[in-house]
């Protein structure tokens, strides 16, 4: 199996996990959707100085790889291509801001480090959050809750053609290196001289693709709308999950629960 | 009443090669029909123009209603077409979802259609492709789950591009079964004449656009001469086989 094939093979089986069976997967994708959002929201409002206040927002993500029995291993180990990115977006700011804000017994730590540290945790929690959501929802589930929240058809359905049409794309990536490689033994990846009709090929291959999959879509009755995959009801437990998470991060926002846990402590 | 008309339809994808050329026939309800042509002889356009996906000049009717952009929710309702490429056919992440997708969207509610799946997979033989991913089938197998789908939607007329290609003999004569039993119209393209030998009791026989022959399947498919001259054979089993 080829590096593209692989890749591919990892993308569809988010479909697999998607449709695995946990309290998390049982609950209604609307109410998981307005959970993530809020996540997401509330973990990059916090000040680039607030390490410690970040810190207590990882409860969500972990409680969620735990009930949803996905290991947290499987998200970093899926995201990998992308997990450097996120971790090198603040890798500058130590350069920038060197302003001392902190000191840990005789070492002093500067502004930089501390917003570094801060991006790269909201980063990853970010990224955490939303593969959570991705495994544990089906790509037309999500689609489905957007419309149930009034969110236009042309962009529900343009999200859930472009998550079909990016394993399109790999899929013929992979297709067509395979036969590039049938027919070029012992070369190591693809000669520069093919890249332009490989790489033309390869759009004009994945557009035909896409464009007979709406077809056959658009044949069995698809006008944009997810009814097929409206299923799951808001339950009171969906209710439960919703309002006591968004509770807690609008708790964990207001008040530095570290700091107040820690003082009663002292 | 006719299921099918085609009236003087004419289409060409780039000016000069002719694709359709001035078609006009035919098929009544409940007709199973042949649609037999060399490859490239012009059997997936033509059944594209009746589902409205490419636009051709001259009028097609279906079940009554000319196929232009307002009626196309209507006559694709009524006719199931089984694409040529299962691949393209299938992008629901199992086989079980893929056949719920279409009663669902024409208004069933998802019991029924669960129901009606159910009963499809059952009587094509394939419960145990239910619950497994698409792009986990093997060719064959993704050809007769492409086929349930479209059975599932119990159209009142069946469209099928090549549907015996990457069967294999089991697979094979199970479909001839199943299709036999369905006393729906069924316009089947196809160059494994004798499976329309076994299913049809017409043929159209088209070639470069035109319709060439048209006629009861066991007449047409006898002509060795007529066939030979449009770039098809006898069918095997009237052929007799010659063991090398
Ligand atoms: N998208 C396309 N663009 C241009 N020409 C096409 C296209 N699709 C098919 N053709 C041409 O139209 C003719 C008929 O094709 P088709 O209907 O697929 O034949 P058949 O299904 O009988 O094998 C062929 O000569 C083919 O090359
Ligand atoms: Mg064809």
């Amino acid at each position: 199996m080829n590096k593209t094939e692989k890749a591919l093979r990892e993308i569809q089986a988010m479909d697999e996990l998607a449709a695995m069976d946990s309290p998390i997967h049982r609950l209604a994708p609307l109410a998981k959707l307005l959970v993530t959002v809020a996540y997401i929201f509330v973990t990059v409002s916090f000040s680039k100085y607030d390490m410690t206040g970040l810190l207590i927002m990882i409860l969500y993500p972990v409680a969620g790889y735990q009930f949803s029995l996905i290991p947290v291993y499987t998200c970093f180990y899926k995201l990998r291509i992308v997990l450097p990115l996120v971790c090198a977006v603040g890798i500058f700011n130590p350069f920038f801001d060197r302003g001392i804000v902190m000191t840990l017994g005789t070492i002093s730590v500067s502004g930089g480090v501390i917003s570094m540290l801060t991006l790269l945790m909201k980063g990853v929690f970010c990224l955490m959050a939303s593969f959570l959501l991705v495994a544990t929802t089906s790509i037309e589930e999500i689609c489905h809750a957007l419309r149930q929240f009034h969110v236009p058809r042309i962009l529900t359905s343009l999200l859930l053609l472009t998550w079909r049409y990016v394993s399109l794309l790999l899929e013929q990536v992979s297709i067509m290196t395979q036969s590039y490689h049938l027919r070029a033994p012992g070369q190591k990846g693809i000669h520069v001289s093919a890249w332009g009709s490989f790489l033309g090929q390869l759009i004009l291959r994945s557009m035909d693709r896409a464009a007979a999959l709406y077809e056959s879509m658009e044949l069995r009755g698809f006008h944009g709308d997810f009814y097929y995959a409206g299923q799951k009801k808001m339950t009171a437990a969906s209710w439960m999950y919703m309002v006591v998470w968004i509770g807690l991060f609008i708790l964990m926002r207001a008040y530095n629960l570290p700091q107040i846990l820690g003082s009663l402590f002292v | 009443m006719d299921m099918i008309c085609f009236e003087d339809v004419t289409f060409a994808y780039e000016k000069e090669n002719m694709v359709l050329d001035h078609l006009s026939f035919s098929i009544k309800e409940g007709e199973q029909v042949g649609l037999i042509g060399a490859n490239g002889a012009g059997k997936s356009t033509l059944m594209k123009a009746m589902l409205g996906l490419i636009s051709y000049e001259g009028h097609i009717y279906v079940d009554g209603q000319e196929v232009k952009p307002q009626n196309y929710a209507a006559v694709r309702k009524t006719l199931g077409y089984v694409l040529q490429d299962s691949d393209n056919q299938m992008f629901m992440p199992t086989v079980f979802e893929d056949m719920i997708f279409g009663p669902v969207n024409y208004g069933m509610s998802r019991e029924e259609a669960e129901k009606r799946v159910e009963e499809t997979l059952a009587r094509m033989g394939l419960l145990h492709l239910k619950n497994r991913h698409n792009y986990k089938l093997s060719g064959g197998e993704k050809r007769m789950a492409a086929i349930a789908t479209i059975l599932a939607m119990e159209p009142k007329g069946m469209l099928m591009d090549e549907p015996s290609t990457a069967l294999d003999p089991r697979n094979r004569r199970r479909l001839i079964e199943v299709l036999n039993e369905l006393p729906v119209t069924k316009l089947i393209a196809t160059h494994d004449l004798d499976l329309v030998l076994e299913t049809c009791d017409r043929v159209l026989l088209l070639d470069d656009g035109k319709i060439v022959a048209d006629g009861a399947a066991g007449e047409i498919l006898r002509d060795k001469e007529l066939l030979e001259r449009h770039n098809l054979e006898l069918p095997f089993c009237l052929a007799g086989v010659r063991i090398k």
